[in-house]
């Protein structure tokens, strides 16, 4: 059974304030991304059920908004993500390369994920970072100014951190 | 020159209310608490300001078409979704000085008589959200929001409100759908957000340094905000520069600088690195049309361009282009036109939200094409076809996203086709190497400051 905590049904609760009565329908998409925080960083359709009922509407009102928008993950991702943005201004400054040497490193295709479950990567347009590309986003920062070498520290640090 | 939202954004500490307070902060909300709303809008009108997103619409005349029934509320909602590939100004305002955002945003709501409003931010910039909530919280608990502000009578409250990854959304009314906990599909118009907005309620949607530049027009007054600047482009203008530049960033101007000197001074872009040639920019987020480094520099007239909303577009779009967003993108000698040019195409793809069709298939056509000339895979009759479909999307939509998708590939054809027809006609020698710059920045000296 899925379910938020008391401390995050409060939280959802705060959500629905910020909209006029009856309006709790607005809250979808920020109670989206707590849900996707809380259970393992996708949203299952049991998950989207359970969204739907907190906020009185159909289930579909939550699978059509859940598949539009780029940041809801529909399938189970690494424990990390990495999101390379990939369209013009990172281009013209070499994020293809990026994207390759990172799909070398890890030995996975766009859109994968390691076997170990650690890694997922995958690519993005634009997120508004174009003066300091190449960069890809993790979690909730942005890591700027890739090279090589600082992918290798990322990826170390990640797996430092994991264990 | 004089800096009006970015002077004191590297002040140490400036994120927070103390130090932002006694730098002069929240001055223009104690000035305004003391006007009538309607003089305010007046003051914005007098200052020339236009909206900073993209559409340059002047800001003062979108708040007078706000319709004002009786006893329905109304509300400000800040377009904090910048997605347009090149543009990056508004996160950096939100997360140097989120305080100024506030600022206006308390003024402009006054202004407005909204009680609630709203700061929709892409999903993305996850941690500004924070830097924004701790921000409004200081606000509130030093009475400059909540009830009863500065003991005027007037209410205001502020939620960010988070996006999750749409292009689409920036477009105003596909914000309000997003806002109402929908798809971003945009709505057709009318009716507009001015009379019908989120909840079907009177909304104004303005840009978030579009909002932020009400503080300073409230404190000097909107007359001298217009002196700064020249002609219809008045005030100061964020830039935010990148691709191959020295010292790629967000810069404040007057718009009275010229393109050249914003590219090659110190003061801005710096240059190109290791002394290559300039190619070719797109001056205003990527959606707007890409110029030669011939025709960015000068216009066709043969006068120095300059970095305003005027010049920038002198010669429309057979010989011009846009200051847009204000994202400037800036391409060396050894770019591929016809690469960059696939990437916003693709970009476009991703981001249309397949309401109409010309977008939606339209989009993918051209990428496809795109993606084909770019591996030597190109036939000769394909750049016609490309040039073709981007006509066919073009003012075939309902939001200007087919409009946007379809600029960017049609001056690429326009001032490159002999690089597309180089791909085309050497499919081997294009996966080797460059086409270069060709003869494209033949009439342009190299300046002496570069």
């Amino acid at each position: 059974m899925v379910s938020f905590t008391d401390e995050k049904l409060a939280e959802v609760q705060a959500i629905i304030n910020r909209y006029p009565e009856g309006k709790q329908k607005s809250a979808l998409l920020p109670v989206l991304h707590l849900a996707q925080q809380e259970f393992d960083g996708w949203l299952d359709v049991p998950v989207m059920d359970y969204v739907a009922s907190l906020l009185k509407i159909e289930p579909i009102e939550v699978y059509e908004v859940a598949s539009f928008y780029s940041m809801y993950n529909l399938k189970p991702v690494g424990k990390y993500m990495f999101e390379v943005c990939q369209t013009g201004p990172c281009m013209l400054n070499g994020s293809d390369d990026i994207i390759a040497y990172i799909k070398e490193k890890l030995n996975i295709a766009v859109g994968e994920t390691t076997d170990d479950g650690m890694f997922t990567l995958k690519t993005v347009e634009c997120l508004g970072a174009c003066g300091y590309a190449p960069m890809m986003q993790m979690g909730k920062i942005y890591k700027e100014h890739l090279t090589k070498e600082k992918v290798d520290a990322i990826i170390a640090a990640c797996r430092a951190n994991a264990n | 020159m004089r800096k009006l939202l970015l002077e004191k954004a590297h002040v140490e500490g400036i994120r927070s209310y103390e130090v932002y307070r006694r730098e002069g902060g929240y001055r223009s909300v104690e000035k305004a608490l003391k006007m009538a709303p309607s003089d305010i809008t007046e003051e914005v009108k007098k200052s020339g300001l236009r909206g900073r997103g993209g559409a340059g619409f002047p800001t003062g005349l979108k708040w007078s078409f706000l319709a004002k029934p009786e006893g329905i509320p109304r509300h400000l909602v800040v377009n904090a979704d910048e997605s347009e590939p090149g543009t990056f100004k508004d996160r950096y305002l939100m997360e140097f000085i989120p305080h100024i955002l506030i600022e206006g945003m308390v003024v402009s709501s006054y202004a407005l008589g909204s009680n609630v409003s709203y700061i929709y931010i892409r999903g993305e910039y996850a941690w500004i959200v924070d830097i924004l909530e701790e921000a409004i919280a200081e606000a509130k608990q030093n009475g400059f929001l909540g009830k009863n502000i500065l003991g005027s009578g007037f209410d205001c409250e502020i939620y960010v409100h988070r996006g999750a990854g749409a292009y689409i959304c920036g477009e105003e009314t596909a914000l309000l759908e997003s806002l109402e906990g929908k798809r971003g599909n945009p709505r057709i118009k009318p009716p507009f957000p001015a009379v019908k907005g989120v909840w079907e309620r009177p909304t104004v949607v303005n840009n978030v340094e579009t909002i932020a530049a009400v503080v300073p027009i409230i404190n000097d007054g909107g007359e001298e905000y217009a002196k700064i600047g020249v002609g219809k482009s008045t005030g100061t203008k964020l830039i935010s520069a990148c691709g191959n530049i020295n010292k790629p960033g967000v810069f404040e101007i007057d718009m009275t600088i010229s393109v050249e000197e914003f590219i090659y001074s110190d003061e801005y872009c710096g240059g190109i690195p290791n002394g290559k040639k300039l190619k070719a920019c797109i001056p205003g987020g990527s959606s707007v049309p890409i110029l030669p480094a011939n025709l960015l520099l000068t216009t066709a007239k043969g006068e120095k361009r300059m970095m305003n909303y005027e010049s920038l577009n002198d010669g429309g779009f057979a010989t011009g282009s846009m200051m847009g967003s204000g994202g400037f993108i800036v391409l060396d000698e050894d770019q591929c036109v016809v690469r960059h040019t696939y990437t916003l195409a693709r970009f476009y793809r991703h981001e249309s939200c397949g309401q109409c069709s010309p977008c939606r298939e339209g989009t993918g056509w051209m990428e496809k094409i795109l993606l084909n000339i770019e591996n030597g895979k190109g036939k000769k009759s394909d750049i016609d076809l490309l040039w073709d479909i981007q006509r066919r999307i073009e003012g075939n939509t309902i939001c200007p996203l087919g409009d946007a998708a379809a600029w960017p590939v049609a001056a690429a054809i326009r001032h490159f086709r002999d690089e597309f027809e180089w791909h085309v006609q050497n499919p081997d020698e294009c996966l080797k190497r460059n086409f270069g710059l060709a003869h494209y920045a033949d009439a342009i000296h190299v300046p002496e400051i570069a």
